[in-house]
């Protein structure tokens, strides 16, 4: 189980994370999810230790985590946001190197490159140096990376951006399979309907405070469920309903320029992020 | 484990870099020897200016072969790939990390001071080389690999490499006792020049190739500034909150 206390960063006036609480049970798929500098990054920065907090705490499994807790890191693996990697390693030494920190065999190290990299399609290009793939490629070969050492907590920050539509399905696919072998994963994303496909439950955070936390479904039905959008002299509006026949009616009188539809993660989203924002 | 992990990383890149790192290992002190040892032909303390000066060259390659080494590298990793960062999650011990940062540096510094000795083998000078002399070496990259650890941790961009090796290595390279004895300079300056780390070790090098005793002074300096700056790098992989 992860349990951020009070965690909390500053940059010298400004604050990135401020006083957030949570609880990740073992095996739970959690989503992250604020807008752009909502200090999503710098929580799971904290949690892979590359920042350590102003204040507050994270523990794994009852124990804190810092830079000296060597048992806590070994259950983690992290996809960062950019490609943090060697440029100028192939990807077989990208493997290695990975493998190698984490203290696994040579042989092993090997083989589970060679069924990973074969998984998402690089099988072809092991020998290829990183600065030569593309971002798609590099975005696959980081999430080869941090699966190779079988952590019991990955943490993910935007690992399918940059990817095509395919390959994020692909994605997906490994991500709840890895996720049913009880893996805890941790996920910030700026695709809501990814959280909403792979998220058991969901934090809504805007800067740095926790504003919301629920299940996907939970966050929609408080919203309301139906959706009519309508095009104003403003825009495109939309108003929720947790009636349907309400949202029909309200629907008949907005004229043909309105539509219905189900709510969706990402209106959640733009209502938290949007009114907070604004 | 860890330290073998580092320098398995560091051999990756020297074998993929070899013939860049080798030229460039080579370049400048072997324009520095053409020019001063040979171009302006001269003696110094009545023996040829070529016997004072390749000890002084040979130390001079090895601190620049161990900083450019790791001072590059770190900054690039940490600042531009964000690849320290799949060394901080890891559970490698991060001290395992610094001292395999070391020890890498030192042996780049080795090669790097090996290939000067291996190209003035022709010149017949008399001078001695031996096993204190390589150890002196060894020391001396580890020292310059532990100040580029701690500048490339203090970098806010990773063009700032480049800018420590005009701060720092090139005034060093030109003043600690390379090219002419600090006995020379002005009362004060000389104390402190003579305290830098290449002063003493081009000092006791030049000592060893004329079959003089290297003393311990030198070794003392050599182990103060080690032990400093490779605190400051534990402290620094440790405490530093935004790394």
């Amino acid at each position: 189980m992860i349990e951020i206390n009070n965690l909390t960063k500053r940059f010298g006036d400004f604050t990135a994370v401020d006083h957030l609480n949570l609880k990740i049970e073992t095996g739970e798929f959690f989503g992250l999810l604020g807008p752009n500098g909502a200090g999503k990054t710098t929580t799971i920065s904290m949690m892979s230790t590359v920042l350590l907090p102003s204040e507050g705490e994270i523990l794994i499994d009852g124990v804190r985590l810092d830079r000296k807790a060597s048992e806590q890191k070994r259950k983690l693996s992290v996809i960062t946001q950019e490609y943090s990697m060697r440029q100028d390693m192939t990807m077989d030494e990208v493997m290695m190197y990975q493998g190698l920190l984490y203290r696994l065999p040579r042989k092993e190290i090997w083989e589970k490159s060679g069924e990973l990299l074969d998984f998402v399609g690089l099988q072809a290009f092991r020998h290829r140096t990183v600065r030569h793939l593309s971002g798609g490629m590099k975005r696959k070969l980081m999430i080869c990376r941090a699966l190779l050492i079988e952590p019991e907590i990955l943490l993910l920050d935007e690992p399918t951006a940059g990817m095509d539509a395919l390959s994020r399905r692909q994605m997906w696919s490994l991500l709840r399979q890895v996720n049913g072998r009880n893996m805890t994963i941790v996920l910030t994303t700026h695709y809501m309907e990814e959280a909403q496909a792979l998220c058991g439950r969901v934090a809504l955070i805007n800067k740095g405070a926790l504003q919301k936390l629920d299940t996907p479904t939970g966050l929609i039905d408080e919203l309301g469920k139906f959706a009519v959008d309508e095009t104003t002299e403003n825009g495109l509006k939309s108003s929720y309903f947790h009636d349907r026949e309400k949202a029909i009616a309200y629907l008949s009188q907005a004229g043909a320029q309105a539509t219905f539809r189900a709510t969706t993660l990402e209106d959640v989203f733009v209502e938290c992020a949007g009114r907070k924002i604004g | 484990m860890g330290i073998l992990t580092v320098l398995w990383e560091k051999w990756v890149e020297f074998r993929r870099d070899f013939y860049k790192i080798t030229v460039a290992a080579m370049i400048a002190p072997l324009m520095y020897l053409l020019i001063f040892g040979m171009g302006i032909q001269t003696t110094s303390h009545g023996e040829p200016y070529l016997h004072f000066l390749i000890p002084g060259i040979v130390a001079m390659a090895t601190m620049t072969g161990s900083f450019s080494a790791v001072a590059q590298n770190m900054s690039v990793q940490r600042l531009y790939e964000k690849a320290l960062d799949q060394v901080m999650v890891s559970p490698t011990p991060l001290w395992q990390f610094i001292v395999g940062q070391i020890i890498g540096g030192s042996l780049r510094g080795m090669y790097a001071g090996a290939l000067i000795l291996l190209l003035t083998m022709p010149i017949r000078t008399d001078l001695i080389f031996n096993g204190q002399s390589v150890f002196i070496m060894l020391l001396n990259g580890m020292v310059f690999s532990t100040i580029a650890l701690v500048l490339s941790f203090l970098a806010k961009s990773y063009t700032d490499a480049p800018r420590f090796t005009a701060y720092i290595i090139t005034p060093m390279s030109f003043l600690c006792n390379t090219f002419f004895s600090t006995e020379q300079m002005p009362f004060g300056f000389r104390q402190v020049i003579a305290l830098l780390p290449l002063s003493q070790t081009s000092a006791m090098i030049r000592s060893i190739a004329n079959a003089e005793p290297a003393g311990v002074f030198g070794y003392i300096v050599l182990g103060v500034y080690l032990a400093v700056f490779g605190l400051f790098s534990m402290v620094f992989i440790y405490k530093k909150k935004n790394l």
